[in-house]
This record gives structure tokens, sequence and C-alpha cells, in this order.
């Protein structure tokens, strides 16, 4: 029964749009024409111009005190157009102008080029005096005054704002560089070279990638970018009328008001938008594959994709959650705009978020090995990157796909829940918590604010890369962005700093467990980091500059446990085991808590292979804080993992490549499960907590 | 047998300039079969914002209601397929022909598949739409539209219909037409709850009249009971009368 009410919704959309004239002509058959038109309309105009700048005659004049020496130069360049031809191209003709005042002349266009002959003291002062004038000072470095030539120089002046010039510029300056580097050779032959020419040697190359890998990696750039556009502005079209049309006209109130599920309503507009996204975006492609056949765009010579079909498949699946992310967020935008016009005025906003992402995977030096493959649509495009190019990384382009895939179900969710909101009808926009703001607020508001810090240290890590040194990114980001922007919620939403850090004393036995409990949980996290090593492999190069990274060399001992051991575990923790853990209690019961404040502390890693170990401890801790409703002992929980992890080797104890002997693993986890059982048994629960079925809530 | 019961109904908005906002406070009443009860009062008294509430397009604040048997709150796509909605801003799809929208208001209403053919001829033959039946609803006139609107809201024959001032801007003709529908629909058995600011419309139609200030309901009853209570003959009196604070 409900595909038969999503069947009837999605058939009336499309069919709705189908009888839209207007727009079906300005989505799909005006690009048809329009696009071989304004293609054919360049070219032309390209080789008008052309044929325009090479029929031109070059107006010259020839000025300065070496005025001889230049006049010289420039009839070489003359003979050598004339009798000495590059056959790619044109001669060009060039005619002397022998009028006063040149400079007046060129900069009414009667002329194109002025050609300036200094002796070499006369070049020294007026380069002097122009490099004074772009620094707004008399002094000038004595190193570029230095470096300037010791000859006479001819010096071209010309006017990039017109296309003759600069070519009358181009060609010339080309040609006197011919000719100084053909003086120079003859010079040398004249008086005998000083080594043999055997040993200057020759350069050569080879490409050893194949056509289709070099085509593969070119295509792989543009075609998420591409596709993403096309897909943008073609469910655009469906988008704009799904929800904030109907709004206008009035039939989402009688939609509304009908038996249809509100779930049932948004996958038949989403369907609809991805229908006609797909639809729009494969109509553009067989458009542009026609004029590649036609000849009307020119590919390179070498140009040839070749992909094999588990490739094509994977390409298939890549794009399906980004399908899904576009149409989501498209229908979004619809939903959360009030009209038609606030549409059109959020939508180039969206379009640009794409871009920025689609472009972002395109920048050198993306590898879906990394963080990077968590960002949606980043990583589907760096992973489309990988497989244009044939490298099918399975367990990376696994993680592109699901993370894409949870933003676009995302996506969903937050379309179907505006669906139901009731701004749609009544216009009010608040519920109490809104309006009331402060604390009531908080717990909807800090995810948001999570995902807003992540996404700082992650474009601050991606451009200051390893440029910082470990005390400069430990105090960035755990101070300066984690903790900073914890003490900004707290004042924001007027939360009590007590209650927000949960700064409580705990049960006095849960200090004892800590001791047993951090080198148990730093075991089992060995164990569970190699256990993931296995799955995923890490490259060794990446563990051994990260180790080398936190043995940090130059530091004294004393620096690397407070930069590595106590401030995170101070800072950290009232971060996450704090204000996140604070914010999340009145809306998740404990178990779903402790795994998601565990996974936003692995996530905030940024480094894939670290994200399994890290969220590991922070289930852990969170786990620590319910129990004991305070910070303090998970702080010095997460001091002492920390110090365990990395003084022994730092110290000389334990070599870099130690490895835990197999025993050690269950002698952890038992360990553990005794640290645990304490813990339980003296718990003293976080206020607030929801009731579990463990019956963790506080009698 | 009641078909309608609201119990307790209250909602409140909150908006950033006016705050914090009661548009409807423990309204409660109940409906048979073949009543129709008429909720006066005057704009925005909070009529609209049941009516909303009543078709699960607004979600009450406390209290419930249930339509045949169906609350709500647990269960509002029972409640919507029990229930027609026509208000002034339902609007239609216009480029669906007046068949099509039938046919697609039947569907999504979950009206058995195999007798959405019949069923939209009926109405087509009884509202009066056979000459316009293929006509896109962007064609048709206004008086058109009318008629449309009113055969979706009964296209899937739910037992329960709300009009939320259904005779607000139509001329009189169209008005009148609007008060047969409502008083023949009543005649089936069907269960009608509307909503209006226009007394004569109210004395005309209604078996109960609830009168309705400020999100309040004031009173309920048959005009004679109301007759009876204020001492007054016309419904505007006794409008005024509980409106003022009288009995």
């Amino acid at each position: 029964m409900p595909s038969f009410v999503l069947a009837t919704l999605y058939r009336s959309e499309l069919r709705m749009l189908l009888r839209d004239t207007r727009t079906i002509v300005i989505a799909v058959v005006a690009p048809l024409v329009l696009f071989p038109v304004l293609i054919l309309v360049m070219r032309w105009v390209e080789q008008r111009q052309v044929t325009r700048v090479e029929r031109t005659v070059y107006r010259y004049a020839v000025t300065g005190s070496h005025e001889d020496f230049a006049y010289y130069k420039v009839q070489g360049v003359i003979n050598r157009e004339t009798f000495d031809p590059d056959t790619t191209r044109a001669p060009a003709a060039f005619l002397h102008d022998r009028s006063p005042n040149p400079d007046s002349l060129i900069r009414a266009g009667a002329i194109h080029l002025v050609i300036e002959g200094l002796g070499a003291d006369e070049y020294r002062r007026v380069r002097t005096r122009e490099l004074q004038e772009e620094a707004g000072s008399d002094s000038v470095e004595l190193a570029v005054i230095a470096d300037l030539p010791d000859v006479p120089v001819i010096r071209l002046h010309y006017r990039a704002d017109q296309d003759v010039s600069r070519a009358a510029f181009e060609r010339m300056r080309e040609r006197l560089e011919e000719l100084r580097r053909s003086h120079r050779d003859s010079v040398y032959r004249a008086h005998g070279l000083v080594v043999g020419i055997e040993d200057m040697g020759e350069i050569g190359s080879e490409n050893i990638a194949s056509t289709e890998r070099e085509s593969g990696a070119l295509l792989g750039l543009m075609l998420t970018p591409l596709l993403l556009v096309l897909m943008l502005t073609g469910g655009s079209i469906v988008a704009v009328d799904a929800i904030s049309g109907e709004k206008e006209r009035g039939t989402l109130e009688t939609l509304l008001t009908t038996a249809a599920r509100r779930a049932e309503i948004v996958n038949a507009k989403q369907l609809a938008v991805a229908t006609v996204g797909v639809a729009v975006t494969l109509v553009n492609l067989a458009n542009l594959l026609a004029y590649v056949v036609l000849g009307l765009i020119e590919l390179p010579d070498s140009f040839t994709v070749s992909l094999a079909p588990a490739s094509l498949v994977v390409l298939l699946m890549l794009f399906l959650p980004v399908t899904v992310l576009v149409s989501s967020s498209l229908l979004l935008l619809s939903g959360r705009s009030k009209s038609y016009k606030e549409y059109q005025l959020y939508f180039p906003f969206l379009l640009l978020i794409f871009l920025a992402l689609a472009a972002a995977a395109a920048l050198p030096g993306m590898d879906l090995r990394s963080a990077i493959a968590l960002v949606p649509v980043v990583g589907v495009g760096v992973a489309v990157r990988e497989v244009m190019v044939g490298e099918l990384d399975w367990p990376f382009l696994m993680v592109a796909f699901a993370s894409t895939g949870i933003a676009a179900w995302g996506a969903a969710w937050l379309t179907e829940r505006t669906l139901s909101t009731e701004r749609l009808i009544s216009g009010a926009e608040l519920d109490r918590a809104d309006l009331v703001g402060g604390p009531a607020l908080f717990p909807r508001r800090v995810l948001r604010w999570f995902g807003v810090l992540w996404a700082i240290l992650l474009v601050t890590s991606l451009w200051s890369g390893p440029s910082l040194g470990l005390r400069e990114q430990v105090l960035f980001n755990i101070v300066g962005v984690l903790f900073v922007g914890s003490l900004l919620m707290v004042r924001s939403y007027r939360l009590d700093p007590r209650a927000a850090f949960a700064l409580r004393g705990p049960p006095p036995v849960a200090w004892a467990t800590v001791l047993i409990g951090a080198p148990a949980a730093l075991v089992t996290g060995i164990g569970l980091a190699e256990l993931f090593r296995r799955f995923v492999p890490v490259p060794d190069e990446v563990i051994r500059s990260f180790a080398q990274f936190l043995a940090a060399g130059d530091l004294p001992v004393w620096q690397i446990a407070l930069f590595l051991a106590v401030i995170p575990g101070v800072f950290e923790e009232l971060v996450f085991r704090g204000v996140l853990v604070h914010g999340l209690i009145r809306r998740l019961r404990p178990v779903p808590l402790a795994l998601t404040a565990g996974v936003v502390f692995g996530f905030f890693h940024l480094s894939l292979w670290r994200i399994v170990p890290t969220a590991y401890l922070g289930v852990l801790l969170t786990a620590v804080v319910l129990l004991t409703g305070s910070v303090y002992p998970a702080m010095l929980w997460h001091a002492l993992y920390n110090a365990l992890g990395i003084l022994p080797v730092r110290m000389g104890w334990v070599s870099q490549d130690f490895d835990l002997p197999l025993w050690s693993y269950p002698l952890g986890v038992a360990a553990l499960g005794v640290a645990f059982l304490v813990l339980w048994n003296a718990r003293r629960p976080y206020p607030g907590l929801l009731a579990s079925p463990g019956r963790l809530r506080a009698s | 047998m009641e078909t309608v019961v609201a119990e307790d109904l209250t909602k409140t908005f909150y908006d950033e300039s006016r705050g914090e906002v009661c548009a409807v406070e423990n309204m409660s009443f109940a409906c048979r079969a073949g009543e129709v009860l008429g909720l006066l009062g005057s704009n925005g008294a909070g009529k609209t914002t049941t009516l909303r509430m009543l078709a699960t397009i607004l979600r009450p604040s406390s209290g419930t209601a249930r339509i045949m048997g169906h609350d709500l709150i647990r269960d509002p796509e029972a409640v919507r397929r029990s229930l027609g909605f026509y208000s002034t801003s339902t609007a239609l799809y216009p480029r669906l022909t007046a068949r099509e929208t039938l046919e697609f208001f039947a569907r999504v209403n979950r009206y058995p598949a195999a007798r959405i053919e019949e069923r939209v001829s009926e109405l087509v033959g009884r509202f009066g739409i056979a000459e316009f039946q293929d006509a896109r609803v962007e064609k048709l006139s206004s008086g058109m539209r009318q008629r449309v609107s009113i055969a979706r809201t009964v296209a899937h024959d739910p037992p329960v219909l709300v009009f939320d001032e259904p005779t607000v801007g139509l001329d009189v003709i169209a008005a009148l037409e609007m008060q047969e529908v409502i008083r023949t629909l009543s005649e089936e058995r069907k269960t009608i709850i509307f909503s209006t600011h226009i007394m004569s419309e109210a004395e005309k139609l209604c078996d109960t009249i609830a009168i309705i200030h400020r999100g309040h309901l004031l009173a309920s009853g048959t005009l004679e009971h109301h007759r009876r209570c204020t001492g007054k003959h016309y419904l505007e009196d006794v409008f005024v009368h509980y409106v003022r604070g009288g009995g």
C-alpha cells in the first residue's frame, strides 16, 4: 500500500513537471540549442581574432640612449621573422614608426610597441627609481639592485589591455630572446667551449603513465564538479516547485491533509528531483558527447578513456549517495524557503558549497587514505579521481561512500522533519526552546557546534600541514579551538560551568580504578588498533612519521608530558566529557550517548587510522564520566593513558618497534572489566541521565 | 456514536516579536455522525488552529482528539484517512486536470484502488464537473475550481469533513451552493465541523454552535440552547453576550 501512494505522488510530480513547457524549454531544450550556438560563436570570434592579429602590421618605435643598439637588435628580429619563419604560425609584419613622442603614441593606440635601448648605468638608475616607487620608500634592498644586469638593456613597452599590442610584444620578446641565445651560442663556438659538449649532456623525459591513466586523471578532476553542477541545476527545476512552490500556491496544505505519510511525500519528491537531476545530467552529457563526435569540441589528441566494467560500477555506486545528497539538499532548501524568490536567493550558496567541496577534491595532494575520505562529497571526489586511474582502494572507497551516504541520509531526515514542522503552515517558526534559548536550546545545538569546531580543525590542519610544531599544534587545536569553543558554548547558552564541565566530586574509589583502567585501556586500545590495521592497512611510513612527531626529539621530557598528556587530559576531557556529554545527556540513553561522544572524539583526531582507537578511548572515558558523574577521574585516566603510550618510548625504556605480547590483550580486557565493575558498584551517576535498561539512573 | 472527540486541545506558538502566544486553550467538544458543528468566532479566535489540529497539520501542545476512534497524535495517518479538509487556503494543482485531481486525491488518501475509477465518475457527475473534467485546473473559473475542490475533499469518502471558513471570498450564489453541499453531506450522515464568522450561515446550517473567543470555548449547544441561556434571540446578540463576558 505505501508504494502505491509513493508511486502516485512520484508520477504526479513528474507529470506536472512535464506539462510545464516553459520549464522544459529553459532547462532542457535551451541548453541543447544554446550550447552548440555558443561554441560556434566562440570559435568564430576566436578565429576572427587570430586572423585579425595575424594580419595586423605591428607598428613600433625605437627610443632611448642606446637607440642604435635596440634598432640593430630589432632588425635582427625582423630578418629572423622573414627568413627563418615559424611554420606553425603566420609571419608577423613590423613597421618602424619614426614619429616623435612614441610614449604618447602608444598610449593613444597609434603604435603597438615602444622598444627602448638603455645603457647599463641608465637602466640601473631607472630600475632603482621604479623599485623605490613600488616599495614606497627610498630604501631598496641592495641585493636586488646588485642583481640588475651590467649590460645594455632593451625594454619593451606595450599595452596588455590591447590584444594587438600584447601580441606584438610576445612575438618581439620571443624573437629577441631567440636572437640572444643564437648570438651567445655563436660567441661560444667562436671562442671554443671550455668543457666538451658531451659533458653538458642533454635532458630527456619519458612519461611512464599510459595515455588512459593520464586521460583518466584529467577526467577524474573534472567529472565530480561537472556532474554536480548538472545535477544541481537540473534537480533544482523540480526542487524549487516541490515545496516552496507548493507552499506559495497553497497546494502543500492540501497535500499535508491527505493520508499520505510525510516520509512518502518526501521520498516521492526526492525521487522526482533525483530523476530530473539525473535525466538533465544525462541529456547534457549526451549533448556534450555529440559535440565531441561532431568535432565541435576538440579533445587533446592523446585523450583516451578506458574504464574496466568494475570501475564503471564503482563510479555509479559512488555517485549514488551524491545524487541522494543533492536531491535531499535541494528539497531541504526548498522546505526552508518561504517562497520561490527566497529559494532562488539561497540556491547559489548551495551550488557554491557543493562546488567548493568538489573543487577541494581536485586540490593537489588530496589522498583518499586520510580524514578527507570522511568529508561528504570531497571523499567521493577523491575516490572518483582514483577510480578513473584504475586504482580501487576498497576500504577507503567504502568510507567515502559511507560518509556521503550518511550525509545524504541526514539531509533526507532533515527534509522530512522540515515537512513535519508547523512553520510550513502556521508561519510560527520557533518552539519554546528557540524562544527561551539558553540551556533549553543547547542540547539541540551541541552537535552543530562540534561540527563547526571539527571543520575549523580540518581546515587549519590542511592549511598549516606539518609546518606547526607539536607545542603550537596542541595549544592551537586543544586550547585555542576546542576549549575556547566550549567556553563560547557555555557563555552563549548561559550554562552553569560546574554542570557543563562536570566539575563534581567523584566517588573516592574512582581514583584507584584509574590506576588499573588507564593501562588496561591502553593495552586493549593497541590491540584494537592492530585489529583495525588488518582490515585497513596503514602505511608504515604514516605510523613512523606520527611516532616521530610524538617523540618530538628536541623537546625536554617534561614538556612532552605537559603537551601530550596533561593538556589533552585536562582540556579534551572538559570539552568532550564535559560540554559534549552535558549537551547530549537529556537526548540519548547511556549506551548511545557513550558511543556518540566516543565517535565524535575519534573524528576529532582527523586521521583515519587513529579514529578507531581514539573513539574506543572516548567511549571508555564517557562511561567513566557517566558512572562517576565527574570529569576529574576521566582527566587522570586520559593523561595517564597518553603518558603510558608515549613516555616509555621517549625515555628509551622500550623501542619504537616494541610489540606487546599476545597474552597482554586478554589481561588488559580482564583488568578493564575489573575497573568498570568497581566503578559500577560505587557509581554516582551523572545527573539527569536518561533511564536505561541497566538502571544507571540515579535513584 | 461520537465520531469526533476533542479533549483539552491546546496550542501555543512561540514568536520572536510576540513571545508565547496561546492560540487555543483547553478546547473540548464532541460530535456525532450526521451532526454539523459550527465553530463561531471572530478573526484570530482560534478556529483555524483548532481545525488544523484536527487535520493533524498542527500538533497540539497538550490535549488530544480522536477522529473515528483514531488518536491524532498516535495515529495521524488514520485520522487523515477518516477526514476531508477544505479551506480557501487548500489549493489545487494547476497542471492536473479536474479528473486527474480527483484520482490523485482518492489514491493518496488510500481509497481502494479497484474502485477509484467508479468513485471519480460518481463525483464528476454529482458535482457537475463532467463538462470540464479533462481541462487543466489552471484553465478553470473560480466557480469550477470550487466544485473540484469540494469533490477532492470527499474523494475518498471520509466520514468526517472539516470546512474552514468555506464561503469566505465567494459570491452569494457560490456561497449558497457551498451551504447546499454541506447540508447534503450532513444528510448522508457525515460529521461536519465548519468554522465561520458569518452568523446567518451558522444559524442556517449548524446543529451545534460552539462560540470561540481568544482561544477559549465560551459556550456550546443548539441555537435554542443559546437563546435560552442568554435570553437573546438573534445569534449576533448571543455571540456578543458571550464575548462580553455574560452567561
